[in-house]
């Protein structure tokens, strides 16, 4: 395994720029999470790095090697699809040892691999099937031991739960994370499912528009988004106008101590958790009541019109109409900087 | 249950089906009616223009005399039976047609593999001329033939300068290879139409997942890519070899390879009139096609194209 940096990564079609001076080094070793709404340039920085693009500008090194203009069949990479793209005409042991056969491995070698990743994966009982008589969470583990059978520098998954059922998606993102970290791969996961790049990345990068908003652990994009885009994509924030002034934040209709690097008019991310509903000296209307199951969301406008989201005990019965007493918990909010 | 008792549910049933299709009162049989509509025009024309000339041509290759297709023989077939020449016509027609097929074939993966896996310039010019021929007559192809490589032909001057040879010795437009330059040439169109249909259906993610793998791009093409078009290659075999069997104005023109078309050609020309071995040939023609599109259909999958 190996480390991967993107130097300014910029990739033109045309006029459309699809990927723009991109910064960004997956670390040898760690699970790299690309997030973004769709045409954000997440699916193009992956076939960039795996070599089915070249960039416009920039540079793609492994191991601080440039490997920008190098073909993909040299460049040792694993790929994971969300279609799995499998070889149907091959059966699953095929598969998995095409990667070794290509590279020259002799054959009782190459089938002793896929039969230990088979294992490995728990589809050894599928060795002799073909792709096409698979269910799509088999498919998956066999487009992965294929992947991993060739030993690769760095792992690209391109959305690879998508398509899954849910239970089977928890299932599988817990055995697939647990499988990455013990082989210790340098792994790109690109999702447009926070929660999937949440539970399974040591780091997560957010895409918006071709360029890189915030690269961090879960727990910092979470808890200390760098812009409203970050707050607002990953998980749901309520944005709040305010003035910073000595160590405080005056919202108008309350005041928080929290300190903002810069005195002047900020805006101050506040996560549904921030709320503590039903005590404190704040009063929101609800005006919408979503019913989840184990959670109750509520849409409330605060005393200056600001809509906020806010998160209910399943079993409350709050409905629209309600004034709501509140609270704001002044370590759960983020002032952007 | 007796024949009589089965034969009689038989008929109800028929006459039920009849009588439902032209009066339907469900949705299902309202659909049948449809259908049956839909295919009227194709089964008119399988009777008008197949199944009575194909009566006609068994009348005329067992009778007797065959102008006024009066009393019955077996002449024809003991002629075409016994006759060797008959037989060289047939290993001739089945080798040419079978080498020009393949050619067509192999050059339409080309060509397919081009159009669809690069971004061609003037890609629209390149399949228009890719599929030009098919629209030609057999003898304008032989015409456009004798122009490239005919005593005065194009090519045959332009060697003829650069090697310092007679444009005598070295025109083929009425050579084998200017025959079989000519079968190509109206053959690529349909291996390369079908041929293309098949390449759309190529998962390109499994070509990208090979070459990841390491695979070359020849690796990519032989390990992944041609499983997939084998179907769409056996289709295109089928087609182009049976459209090559039927092919006659070119062959009329140049000549130069006596083929089972050009056979029947002669049988019924003023000279050695016999239309009874005519229609023998064309007889066993017939069951060859409908029998070699049975037994070839059985290597194109089910959702390939049809041919």
């Amino acid at each position: 395994m190996s480390d991967v940096t993107l130097e300014s990564l910029t990739k033109a079609y045309g006029d459309e720029v699809a990927v723009d001076g991109v910064d960004l080094t997956i670390r040898d070793g760690e699970i790299l999470g690309v997030v973004g709404p769709s045409g954000c340039g997440k699916t193009t920085t992956l076939r960039t790095i795996a070599g089915f693009e070249t960039p416009t500008q920039g540079r793609v090194l492994f191991d601080g090697v440039d490997v920008t203009h190098v073909p993909p069949e040299e460049r040792n990479v694993g790929l994971v699809f969300q279609s799995y793209a499998l070889f149907d005409t091959m059966t699953v042991r095929e598969n998995v040892a095409f990667g070794p056969k290509m590279q020259g491995v002799p054959k009782a070698e190459r089938r002793e691999r896929a039969d230990e990743l088979l294992a490995m994966l728990d589809i050894a009982e599928l060795a002799d099937r073909r792709p096409t008589t698979l269910s799509g969470g088999q498919q998956q583990r066999v487009g992965l031991a294929r992947a991993l059978a060739i030993e690769p520098h760095v792992l690209l998954l391109d959305e690879p739960m998508t398509g899954l059922d849910a239970e089977l998606k928890t299932r599988l993102r817990d055995e697939i994370g647990d499988l990455l970290a013990d082989l210790e791969v340098t792994a790109l996961y690109v999702t447009h499912d926070q929660e999937e790049a949440m539970a399974m990345c040591d780091r997560i990068a957010v895409l918006a528009d071709g360029t890189l908003e915030q690269v961090g652990p879960p727990a910092e994009i979470y808890r200390r988004p760098e812009n409203p885009f970050v707050a607002n994509f990953v998980g749901s924030s309520t944005l709040l106008e305010g003035v910073a002034e000595n160590g405080h934040v005056d919202l108008g209709f309350t005041e928080l101590p929290v300190a903002a690097e810069t005195d002047g008019s900020v805006r101050v991310a506040a996560r549904p958790a921030a709320f503590d509903l039903g005590e404190g000296s704040l009063e929101a209307d609800v005006t919408d009541v979503t019913y989840l199951g184990d959670r109750t969301r509520l849409t409330a406008t605060l005393p200056d019109d600001t809509t906020v989201t806010l998160h209910a005990d399943g079993i409350d019965g709050y409905r629209v109409g309600d004034s709501v007493p509140l609270s704001i918990d002044e370590q759960r909010v983020h002032v952007l900087e | 249950m007796s024949v009589r008792k089965s034969a009689t549910t038989s008929v109800r049933r028929i006459a039920t089906l009849a009588s439902t299709t032209a009066r339907p009162t469900t949705e299902r049989e309202r659909e049948r009616r449809r259908i049956a509509v839909l295919c009227l025009p194709f089964f008119a024309l399988a009777i008008v223009a197949g199944f009575v000339p194909l009566a006609m041509l068994v009348r005329i290759s067992l009778a007797e005399d065959t102008i006024w297709m009066d009393g019955w023989s077996f002449d024809a077939w003991e002629t075409l039976a016994t006759t060797p020449e008959y037989r060289r016509v047939a290993w001739n027609t089945l080798w040419f047609v079978g080498l020009a097929t393949g050619v067509s074939v192999a050059l339409g993966v080309a060509v397919a593999h081009a159009l669809e896996k690069y971004d061609l310039p003037a890609e629209r010019i390149v399949v228009a001329a890719v599929s030009f021929p098919i629209a030609l007559p057999g003898i304008v192809v032989a015409y456009l033939i004798t122009v490239l490589l005919g005593r005065q032909g194009l090519v045959t001057n332009a060697i003829a300068v650069a090697t310092g040879q007679g444009a005598h010795g070295l025109a083929s437009a009425t050579a084998i290879t200017g025959l079989f330059l000519g079968y190509v040439y109206s053959l690529l169109p349909r291996a390369t139409m079908v041929l293309r249909g098949t390449y759309a259906e190529v998962n390109e993610q499994a070509e990208e997942a090979a070459r990841a793998l390491g695979a070359s791009r020849w690796e990519t093409f032989y390990h992944v890519t041609l499983p997939e078009i084998r179907p769409g290659i056996a289709a295109a075999a089928i087609l182009t070899f049976r459209s090559g069997l039927a092919i006659f104005g070119t062959v009329l023109i140049l000549q130069s390879h006596q083929v089972v078309t050009l056979q029947i050609h002669n049988e019924i020309s003023v000279g050695s009139y016999a239309p009874d071995v005519a229609a023998a040939i064309g007889l066993v023609y017939v069951v060859f096609i409908v029998a070699f599109t049975f037994v070839g259909l059985r290597f194109v999958d089910d959702d390939a194209v049809e041919v």
